[in-house]
């Protein structure tokens, strides 16, 4: 069966990486994804890391990433004959992504809720940093300033506070913020299969963010608590123990130890015996959780020198068959080797313009109905510009 | 934990019906977490015996739904649980795997009750696989995708999440797929078994870097990686999170280009340090971020993060204070605007605060019609008026803990 989003046209007006991503996710479920670029291309291809170090628009990483199986259309919104480009192209297409705040919208001329005028059927879905609307609207934001007045930051870092909260890596900021564009554009399509009228979709990154807080919100909602980050372990009201424990390969694998488990605990000390690493935790006094949490510290000694015996991988899948939720904290590099994902046949080659074949991350749903949509590379600067052009100047005619 | 929770909530707020199903004698996780009013506690603390409905993270993730109790380890309750089913369009779990099979709840099972229904499975690692059985929530998906080893300073142990980010964004992806389902089935009345793997969800957030992994080869051991706040692509400098006026009190401020420099050297009054050779160009910056950052600290401290903030972006400068959950919900004029958070009553809690959707619609509506149900609460109206019991079945199935 043809996958959801096969027949859609999606026009993308995209500088950024949460309106790029969305509009991957919608050509990842077979939507037809006309990306709009200036002449010099969108600032994606500026922006490395590069294959091979070799700085140039048809070799930015960050754009490969980010629009696989789009099209690629030159034209220039700052001018008259580009937007009208725009317009053109948004007269027989589904979807309008744009990422431009107020401010730049109405420098380029480009009113949204009369595009949507104009084409009732459209849905124009805007993806910016603090939405069209409020105060904020034209303040300007990168992933780090999102994450940081979005909330996210301020429960991720150290235990030691006089180091500033650490931004997660990879993009979050954008990405919260396109996981809430593609969950408004469903409910935007949704709508018109039954009433046949498209609309307007504003999605904000910073409410994105605030909202992308877990317990964070509750623990303000509830007792009225700010939680304290601490590393690599949930910001909570007051310290916890450490869950990162080092293993003998110098990695680490995560583990939190809950001591009011009575399973768990069970569990803990039966695989450490096996390895000869129990000491006295067999003991029956520390069936009582009183004596266990009275001896916490030396419980936690013993865990500790317990992982640095054994490599990660094999703490992982032995704590794992113990019942365990452990987990090994990979690098990037080793998940290319993950027997799991290879077994699920997660990564996918695509053959990118120079030939080479690259290893891809696979999709991210799998459906029964649908097959995935074979994986394409991204488009060379202004590859579909004569083709889309030509189309656009045979229906006007 | 939160992942079926929260990727239903989604639903739910615009108007689907949603039935959450849950087990008297093992109280879903969110109703256990002492997350309550007036309490100051870290949700390892729980109560031995908790209140069911006192919790506060079951209300902030189980709104706008129905809620009935089934013990599905009596055979009356798992008939009941079918014709739950039965009656549904939408099947969704988030259980261990094996768990719904053990019930004989395979997707077979589910097309012959309910013709063309959606089954959504959701579940850290997928349903198949060696690992499909690892055991998971959040920070292990974070873990073993990636995500938190690519986050920390360099050299030193990852600083990682400090909250189960992938719970949220697997309830996300998980959300999207069930819509990206039904849409398909208005138009060709097929159903379909959704697998959505968080650890997959995972990987396809790490970004960029990891095709730097895939096609350059780049290791991401090592004494210079992870970056902590600064930015490897592009080289943007300051790029950092700097001290503030007040106890763990910061800024985050972000400049990518010269036109941005001049900016903030303008908003901090052109100091004599900030004119010198090594910080004039992006490049050079980027090459002296140590000396650059550590004037940065120098010029922030002691200043009012939010008095900056306006003061900086007024100037065009990338500024933004780092705010708590208390900011966000009392003083943030841009949420206070939008309409992100909103209240509702809560029969035993009272009077809460609840996470909004980040999106504002010229049509779509969000419905909050109620916080989340007792449990049990609604064992009435679907037993009795969806699937037909009399009142007197119900009472004798209660007595008899099937509900």
């Amino acid at each position: 069966m043809a996958p959801p989003y096969a027949g859609l046209r999606v026009i993308e007006l995209s500088d950024d990486p949460g309106g790029d991503h969305i509009g991957r996710l919608l050509a990842e479920m077979g939507a037809l994804v006309i990306k709009l670029e200036p002449p010099g291309g969108s600032p994606a291809r500026a922006v490395g890391p590069f294959a091979g170090g070799v700085v140039g628009p048809e070799t930015s990483l960050n754009f490969r990433f980010y629009n696989g199986d789009k099209q690629s259309v030159v034209a220039d919104v700052a001018t008259p004959a580009g937007l009208a480009v725009l317009h053109g192209l948004c007269a027989d297409a589904d979807i309008f992504i744009s990422t431009l705040q107020p401010a730049a919208l109405a420098a380029i001329g480009l009113d949204l809720e009369a595009l949507r005028a104009a084409n009732p059927w459209l849905i124009v879905l805007s993806v910016t940093a603090f939405g069209l609307t409020g105060p904020w609207a034209d303040y300007k934001s990168s992933d780090l300033v999102a994450l940081a007045a979005g909330g996210p930051l301020n429960s991720c870092g150290y235990d030691d506070h006089s180091i500033p909260p650490i931004r997660p890596g990879g993009n979050q900021g954008y990405h919260s913020a396109a996981s809430f564009a593609h969950i408004g554009l469903l409910l935007a399509l949704l709508e018109r299969q039954r009433s046949g009228v498209g609309q307007l979709v504003d999605v904000s990154m910073h409410e994105a963010c605030a909202v992308n807080i877990e317990l964070a919100n509750p623990y303000w909602f509830y007792p009225r608590i700010n939680v304290q980050r601490q590393t690599c372990r949930h910001a909570q009201p007051s310290p916890t123990q450490s869950a990162l424990f080092r293993s003998a390969d110098d990695r680490y694998v995560y583990f939190a130890l809950i001591l009011s488990d009575p399973k768990a605990w069970a569990s803990l000390v039966d695989w450490m015996e096996e390895k000869g690493m129990a000491a006295d935790l067999a003991d029956p006094a520390y069936a009582d959780l009183a004596y266990r949490q009275a001896q916490f510290p030396e419980i936690q000694s013993l865990v500790e020198c317990f992982f640095l015996i054994q490599t990660a991988e094999e703490a992982y899948h032995e704590g794992q068959a113990h019942g365990l939720p452990i987990g090994v904290l990979n690098a990037p590099e080793d998940l290319f080797e993950d027997e799991h994902l290879k077994a699920r046949g997660f990564w996918v080659e695509v053959e990118e313009a120079d030939g080479a074949r690259v290893k891809y991350p696979g999709p991210s749903y799998v459906f029964s109905a649908f097959a995935a949509v074979p994986r394409r590379r991204a488009p060379m600067l202004g590859e579909h510009t004569d083709e889309v052009l030509a189309r656009l100047s045979e229906a006007g005619s | 934990m939160g992942v079926g929770a929260c990727a239903t909530r989604l639903l739910a707020d615009f108007g689907a019906q949603v039935i959450r199903i849950e087990d008297r004698n093992r109280l879903d996780m969110p109703r256990r977490l002492p997350i309550y009013k007036g309490e100051a506690r870290t949700y390892g603390e729980e109560d031995a015996n908790p209140d069911p409905n006192k919790g506060g993270l079951f209300n902030n993730y189980n709104r706008n739904k129905l809620g009935v109790t089934i013990n599905m380890r009596d055979p009356r309750g798992r008939e009941l649980a079918d014709r739950l089913i039965a009656a549904s369009s939408v099947v969704t779990e988030n259980f261990a795997p094996g768990v719904m099979e053990r019930w004989g709840l395979t997707y077979e099972r589910l097309r012959a009750l309910s013709p063309e229904v959606i089954y959504g499975r959701m579940s850290g690692f997928g349903h198949t696989g060696p690992h499909a059985e690892h055991r998971s929530y959040g920070p292990v998906v974070q873990a073993v995708s990636g995500l938190s080893h690519i986050s920390g300073l360099p050299g030193e142990e990852p600083s990682g999440w400090g909250l189960s980010y992938m719970d949220n964004e697997a309830a996300f992806f998980n959300a999207a797929a069930l819509m990206m389902a039904i849409y398909s089935r208005n138009t060709t009345g097929k159903g379909s078994e959704i697998d959505v793997s968080a650890v997959e969800a995972g990987i396809n957030l790490l970004g960029p870097l990891l095709l730097d992994v895939s096609v350059n080869g780049r290791s991401t051991r090592g004494p210079d990686f992870p970056p902590g706040n600064r930015l490897e692509d592009p080289n943007a400098a300051p790029h950092g999170v700097y001290p503030c006026l007040g106890e763990d009190r910061w800024i985050a401020i972000a400049v990518f280009n010269d036109a941005e420099w001049l900016a903030l050297r303008t908003a901090m009054g052109e100091p004599a340090w900030a004119a010198e050779a090594r910080f004039a160009s992006q490049t050079a910056r980027y090459a002296n971020q140590d000396e650059l950052d550590s004037r940065m600290a120098g010029w922030t401290a002691g200043q009012d993060r939010f008095v900056l903030m306006h003061r900086l972006q007024a100037a065009g400068v990338r500024a933004g204070a780092v705010q708590t959950a208390e900011d966000l919900n009392e003083t943030d004029p841009q949420i206070a605007h939008r309409g992100t958070f909103f209240e509702m009553d809560h029969p035993v809690i009272g009077e809460a605060r609840f996470e909004g959707t980040p999106i504002r619609f010229s049509s779509v509506v969000q419905d909050n019609w109620r916080s989340a149900p007792l449990l049990g609460e609604d064992n009435g109206y679907v037993f009795q008026n969806l699937l037909g019991l009399t009142a007197d079945e119900v009472e004798t199935l209660t007595a008899e803990g099937v509900l």
